[in-house]
């Protein structure tokens, strides 16, 4: 079984990427114009008010830990979420630690973090140490945060991004300080650890509609409903393919194009045959 | 060992990294916030364009197009990027435990272990490596094999292992809470799993056996579906946790991975065309 390493290992998966590109362009494009656009209630991201206001009547600190997150997509929209929360935080001078093991995330998230403070008009609340670098090393990470979380007793533990073994060592240690857990991660192996540890886990793509949520912006509204659109597509691709499959056989040229890297060369020789036959 | 063109290559990288990187602080320092913001929109659609071209221009037998090998470097440049930031990475740790330890803040023993630990281990690093890679002349001595075998071999590892070994105590913890029955979501979570665990252990097969339940699939079973024996086969315990397993549970995990893959292709996009505001 080979990959996808570049377009031409199956045109019909770049056509779907340019679709899913498309779709969310336009509605962009549709929610800038003014469009009214509905997203549903995410409980998890509706709590994350409740515990910094928990957090503050304790004096306790809150805590927001990226994992083990590289600087990509999934490290930007978790920095997208801490820095609403630091927002949230700095309005009643809560106090807040950033914990990363990541250092290009560490160098983003202390401009994200300051950004934050002086977005609510409090940058003198703004403690450089409050965002860390522990170690780039899993299980040296691991042992910080769950030390930090132990010493500091913090109240509210927010953890977005990519996790991995450590994930329980965060939720179970944040557990037992009582604090108030929100976890969401794009890491489908750590779900079940969140959901057995934590008040409220983001499972998924809620994780990347977190933004869209909290802002409310057309911008990121129009790019949800767009990621619906594709998610109606691929769902109808889904159903078709099994359908077509049972009837069909899985080696016929259409099971080869939905789903085999290659799968377009078999594609075109049979259309082919069929309109030479034809 | 490196050759001459990889090495060549290496320093152009390293050296225009470092050249662009302490050129553009003070240029983008100068700007004003909304040229500084259209200049990182250009550069960002352009790297963004770079990649995405590779990847839908047409390739060769090789696999290759004319973007694939310059795509290769610039993937190695990142590492540059990476090197850069986890110097200031560092730096930030050992100026928070520099300051606990002189200030004698609290708990600032914690600090100074850090510190000691760190001079430590980083002195043993560079020291094993120079001697390993034969450079400036270093090399291997008994004390450097006694302490790097002591510190990595016989402490780093052994404390991962630790940290490691306590996710299985934490397991147990984290089950308990979540196997609770309190409603009759938390009922069927703790049937499945019950039915999961017992079904790809031995016990499943010694009690599906025990039971009198049919233990090979012939092909005569295989044909007719829907033959007694071959219903009472699939209702053994290890058939029953795979049919969880694949049938359920595998199907579940593909519905949110592609919920992810399109999330983070939306989010690429948005970021690519400088849409995304949420750090900036």
């Amino acid at each position: 079984m080979g990959s996808y390493q570049h377009a031409q290992d199956n045109w019909f998966a770049a056509f779907m990427i340019g679709f899913i590109a498309l779709a969310v362009l336009i509605n962009i494009w549709r929610a800038r114009a003014g469009r009214e656009l509905y997203i549903r209630r995410i409980p998890g991201l509706d709590a994350i008010d409740e515990a910094i206001g928990r957090s503050t009547e304790l004096g306790r600190p809150v805590t927001m830990i990226p994992g083990l997150t590289a600087f990509g997509v999934e490290a930007v929209q978790a920095l997208t979420i801490f820095k609403y929360i630091t927002k949230q935080i700095a309005r009643f001078a809560t106090p807040m630690r950033l914990l990363t093991a990541n250092a290009t995330v560490y160098a983003v998230a202390q401009e994200a973090i300051a950004d934050a403070y002086n977005e609510a008009g409090r940058p003198d609340l703004y403690d450089p140490d409050s965002v860390r670098f522990l170690s780039s090393e899993q299980f040296a990470f691991a042992s910080g945060v769950a030390g930090l979380l132990q010493r500091e007793r913090v109240a509210a533990n927010f953890m977005f991004g990519i996790f991995f073994a450590e994930s329980l060592i965060f939720a179970e240690t944040g557990n037992i300080v009582g604090a108030v857990q929100i976890a969401g991660t794009v890491s489908i192996t750590q779900v079940p650890f969140f959901v057995a540890a934590c008040d409220y886990t983001i499972i998924g793509d809620e994780f990347y509609a977190t933004s869209a949520y909290i802002s409310r912006e057309p911008v990121l509204l129009g790019s949800m409903v767009g990621q619906d659109l594709a998610k109606i597509a691929f769902g109808s691709l889904i159903l078709g393919g099994a359908v077509l499959s049972t009837v069909l056989g899985a080696d016929h040229p259409i099971i080869q194009l939905l789903g085999k890297p290659g799968g377009w060369e078999p594609f075109m020789e049979w259309i082919r045959l069929k309109l030479g036959g034809g | 060992m490196f050759d001459t063109t990889q090495a060549t290559w290496a320093a152009f990288w390293i050296i225009g990294a470092f050249v662009l990187f302490f050129a553009l602080i003070p240029l983008l320092q100068t700007l004003p916030p909304r040229g500084r913001y259209m200049l990182i929109a250009v550069f960002t659609f352009i790297s963004g364009l770079f990649f995405a071209a590779e990847f839908f221009l047409p390739v060769n037998e090789e696999g290759k197009n004319i973007l694939t090998d310059p795509f290769q470097r610039l993937q190695g440049s990142l590492q540059v990027i990476t090197a850069l930031s986890l110097g200031l990475g560092t730096y930030g740790l050992i100026r928070l435990h520099l300051r606990n330890a002189v200030q004698r803040r609290p708990q600032w023993g914690y600090s100074l272990v850090l510190l000691i630990a760190f001079v430590t281990m980083a002195f043993f690093s560079v020291w094993n490596t120079l001697a390993e890679k034969e450079l400036l002349g270093v090399q291997r001595t008994p004390l450097l094999e006694r302490a790097f075998t002591l510190l990595f071999d016989y402490t780093l590892i052994q404390l991962d292992a630790t940290m490691f070994s306590l996710i299985a105590f934490y397991i147990f913890s984290a089950a308990y809470r979540a196997f609770r029955i309190r409603s009759i979501e938390a009922s069927i979570l703790m049937f499945t799993a019950m039915v999961v665990m017992i079904g790809i252990v031995p016990l499943g097969k010694f009690i599906s056996d025990s039971m009198g339940l049919p233990t090979t699939l012939t092909d005569e079973m295989r044909t007719n579906p829907f033959m007694l024996e071959n219903i009472l086969y699939n209702l053994r315990l290890p058939q029953i946790a795979n049919w969880i397993l694949n049938a359920l549970n595998a199907p579940v995990q593909r519905a949110i991975e592609f919920g992810i893959g399109i999330g983070a292709l939306a989010m690429a996009i948005r970021l690519w065309l400088s849409l995304e505001r949420g750090i900036n």
